[in-house]
């Protein structure tokens, strides 16, 4: 197994300052308790990935960050969550401009039902009124970022539901950098689409960390070791392991970590 | 037959005439008759309104939708005041009900607490199972004095004289009866229907399309009405339809509160009379021609519903798979 | 591991919040409270109904209520026992009517019907029917037996409702049915049992419950039906001829002719009348829910 990983070029910044750092958090689904006592720092412009089997809790916590979890009244977390040093589980943070900071790709494309200009103007115009012309070169930008302004530049006011997977996922990556978040939340976001369009958005991640600070759940390890300078490894909850992605992948710590790198684990 | 018993003998093992076998062939032909006889029964109401109405609406011709004359007398009938009426009834049914409706529906789906969820849809949907003829009493007896009151007489001291809603918001007798009052009643008959089919729509929808939307930083007014409501998209205007169906035929709540004047007015506050109300009045005293006329407007009413329901059923149907 | 100590990193400056509108808020806090509002709304109307059913009707209940007859005008006292009775005939004939109908026809949408243009086209008819206005069914059976017959009748007044029914019954049956897994007709095929048998001993004992909700709900619906009565079984205020011919007494035309009529033993009656037909469906329909919810 570990022959066959391709490991991410070490552009790793060990003094980059940290963006989102974790502080003691639980986290509850009612009374079953999903996380326990999680400290983790994602560092600026760096891709930090969370592996480890389902259930672990690894999207459960990229929920949090955002505070998508709020929706549902039955969810709840404890402890401190900073982002560049404010606290965001709190009660007093504004959840919508949160969300509007830290983005977030769901597992599944999820086009609104609007053109495809306007899924990617459609967060900007929330926050921002700029003129029209500015607002075209907003939208043509993002879209040029996520790879898909070629094949969409002449249907911008077609429906974005008639896109590929693949195109639509990257509509959805053009509609989150659009609204210029700090930070990117990626949940599994290729494991619905085929290997061509998987290696686009793969490419993609690697261009936008150079201006955002991407965390990304993925249950497939080749591509956690091919796209992240960090990794944080989850199991039953709890951060097992949590280093540089090399480190992780080649000489790990512990021996579950280890187990589930080289694909022993259960 | 020595031939046929050769050709049929390779099978007979799996053709065994058991008494099984029969009732396997009776059920089945049962079954198929028992839902032919649903499409016999669309047929039927059709024919039977047709046939029924049809002395009248050869005696009068197309004069019987147009002509606004209602003499028992001379035998001359014209549908057009009650058509007029079933439409001005549904119309602010509508524009009272739809609003209400997807309001609700929002609440449900959006907003309620879960343990305040399934109380409350119940309790939406137990306002569909109350009868006609009960809305009809609340009608007359609680919410008539009271709008004639408050509402009629205040108002057509405010709007008399003026152009136009000197018109439409007079009452000559503010008796609390008439057309808005009769549209009011059954606006709440149709928010239960329009209410629970938005809110099943709105529920179907996939939650990771609304979590991508609150994810972009939307509040939820805005998740609501860029995505969701487009999502749904169609199927709620057939939702909407629904109510109209409704509206349109609705006969007892009606009866009791609009009045039952035969003549048109301009005014939406004057007592008016729709179909449904016209037939259910005048069926039992009806004789000859009359009860032709009754029963033409009983067609016209068939025809105008089925084409709402047809629409209303196709929109519905074609929610959009994600 | 080091990477855990964030102590030895720099840390970015604090960014400013505020990014918000107000106008969003407010739209926001706007949309909230109408939704809240119109629902609230809705509900008060139905406890409004209700309340008023009660302190209205209760003073009208008496024993007398469900033992003496309807009077005639101007007769004192008086009761709804021909009424009730009458209503109850008539509802239960209508659910005769519409019960083996209704199930069969559900069954051949679910069972036999599956991909069949026929099957689409008549469940598309059938939910036409579910929302076509009563009256229209009144009409149709005047003319087809009440005048061919000469007359008013309990029969007619029976079909009349059981053909208000047949929809409710076909459509919650289908659904129902499809609930039924798969595996459990395939693992009655494979003993060799015909369709027939499956679908009577197995699919339809596993869907029993939700069979059962259809009918009451059906039984909810044509309860309190007063339009199609009007044309059919009408009314009387006479213990009704046995043989159902003739005017069959029952409560929603009670009701609607006591109600405004000018004697006020009438009124009474009416509104005795109006809260026992409400009070029955409304108890009828949750029972009806309870089933389903306790089923799935």
């Amino acid at each position: 197994m570990l022959s066959t990983l391709e490991l991410s070029p070490q552009t790793l910044d060990a003094d980059a300052p940290v963006r989102i750092a974790v502080k003691n958090l639980d986290f509850y689904y009612g009374e079953h308790k999903a996380l326990k006592n999680i400290n983790l720092d994602f560092r600026d412009r760096h891709v930090t990935a969370l592996i480890g089997p389902s259930g672990c809790g690894k999207s459960t916590l990229l929920r949090i960050f955002n505070r998508i979890y709020s929706l549902y009244p039955e969810q709840r977390a404890t402890g401190e969550i900073l982002l560049d040093g404010r606290n965001i589980i709190s009660n007093n943070v504004d959840v919508n401009e949160l969300r509007s900071r830290i983005g977030m790709v769901f597992q599944k494309p999820t086009p609104f039902p609007m053109s495809i200009y306007d899924n990617v103007a459609f967060g900007i115009r929330l926050y921002e009124k700029p003129p029209k012309s500015e607002l075209d070169d907003r939208v043509e930008g993002a879209l040029r970022r996520a790879a898909l302004w070629d094949e969409v530049k002449d249907k911008l006011k077609s429906s974005g539901m008639g896109l590929s997977g693949g195109q639509q996922q990257r509509l959805c990556i053009a509609r989150t950098i659009a609204q210029k978040p700090e930070v990117i939340l990626f949940d599994e976001p290729t494991s619905a689409l085929d290997p061509i369009s998987t290696g686009k958005i793969e490419d993609l991640l690697e261009q936008l960390k150079t201006d955002f600070t991407i965390v990304i759940v993925t249950h497939n390890m080749q591509q956690a070791a091919r796209i992240s300078q960090y990794t944080a490894f989850m199991y039953l909850g709890e951060v097992i392991e949590f280093d540089a992605t090399n480190t992780i992948f080649m000489n790990p710590h512990k021996k579950q970590t280890q187990d589930y790198v080289t694909g022993r684990f259960g | 037959m020595a031939a046929v018993t050769d050709q049929m003998a390779p099978g007979a093992h799996v053709a065994r005439k058991t008494p099984k076998g029969t009732f396997d062939i009776v059920f089945r032909n049962a079954s198929f008759l028992s839902a032919l006889f649903v499409l016999l029964l669309l047929a039927g109401i059709m024919v039977s309104m047709v046939i029924g109405g049809w002395p009248a609406f050869r005696e009068m011709g197309l004069g019987f939708l147009t002509s606004s004359v209602w003499d028992t007398q001379n035998d001359q009938y014209g549908a057009w005041p009650a058509i007029a009426g079933t439409l001005s009834t549904a119309l602010i049914a509508l524009v009272i009900g739809v609003p209400l409706s997807l309001g609700i529906a929002v609440f449900l789906t959006q907003l309620a607490p879960p343990w305040f969820k399934q109380p409350v849809s119940t309790a939406i949907e137990l306002l569909a199972a109350v009868p006609s003829i009960i809305y009809g009493m609340w009608g007359l007896f609680v919410f008539v004095p009271l709008f004639a009151a408050y509402v009629q007489v205040p108002l057509s001291n405010i709007v008399e004289g003026m152009p136009i809603l000197g018109t439409i918001l007079y009452s000559r007798s503010p008796s609390g009866l008439g057309i808005l009052t009769a549209g009011f009643i059954l606006a709440f008959m149709i928010i239960p229907f329009i209410a629970s089919i938005t809110r099943d729509m709105l529920d179907q929808i996939p939650s990771v399309l609304r979590e991508s939307a609150y994810g972009i930083g939307a509040t939820t007014w805005e998740v609501v009405r860029h995505v969701l409501v487009p999502q749904a998209g169609v199927s709620i205007i057939g939702a909407i339809m629904l109510g109209l169906g409704r509206a349109l035929g609705e006969t007892m709540a009606v009866t009791f509160v609009v009045g039952n004047a035969n003549r048109l007015s301009g005014s939406i506050m004057d007592p008016g009379s729709t179909i449904a109300s016209r037939i259910a009045n005048e069926f039992n005293e009806a004789l000859g021609l009359q009860l032709n006329a009754l029963i033409a407007l009983g067609c016209i009413l068939f025809f105008v519903t089925f084409v709402v329901l047809v629409i209303a059923r196709i929109l519905v149907a074609r929610v959009k798979s994600y | 591991m080091t990477l855990a100590t964030p102590s030895t990193v720099r840390a970015l400056p604090p960014a400013t919040w505020g990014r918000v509108r107000q106008s969003r808020r407010t739209a926001d806090r706007a949309m909230k409270i109408i939704a809240t509002t119109f629902t609230l709304l809705a509900i008060s109307v139905l406890f409004w109904i209700l309340g008023m059913l009660i302190v209205k009707g209760i003073g009208g209940l008496s024993v007398a209520t469900f033992t003496q007859i309807t009077p005639g005008p101007g007769s004192e006292g008086g009761g709804l026992a021909n009424a009730i009775v009458g209503s109850l005939v008539l509802t239960f004939l209508g659910i005769a009517v519409a019960t083996p109908i209704g199930v069969l026809a559900g069954t051949y949408l679910a069972e036999y019907g599956k991909g069949s243009k026929l099957a689409d086209l008549i469940r598309f008819i059938n939910d036409i029917l579910l929302s076509a206005p009563s009256i229209l069914i009144g009409l149709f059976v005047y003319v087809i037996m009440v005048q061919p017959l000469g007359g008013y009748s309990g029969w007619a007044g029976g079909v009349a409702l059981g053909i208000i029914a047949i929809p409710v019954i076909v459509r919650t049956t289908e659904d129902m049915l499809r609930l039924v897994p798969g595996p459990l007709r395939e693992a009655g095929s494979a003993l060799g049992a015909p369709p027939s048998v499956v679908i009577t001993s197995i699919t339809w004992r596993a869907a029993k419950s939700g069979m059962v909700t259809g009918i009451l709900l059906a039984l909810a619906r044509i309860a309190g039906e007063t339009a199609p009565l009007i044309f059919t079984a009408l009314n009387n205020n006479f213990w009704f001829s046995p043989s159902l011919f003739g005017g069959v007494s029952n409560l929603p035309v009670t009701i609607y002719q006591f109600a405004s009529a000018p004697y006020e033993n009438w009124q009474q009656l009416a509104w005795a009348g109006s809260l026992i037909i409400t009070v029955s469906i409304l108890v009828l329909s949750i029972i009806a829910r309870r089933i389903v919810r306790g089923g799935k």
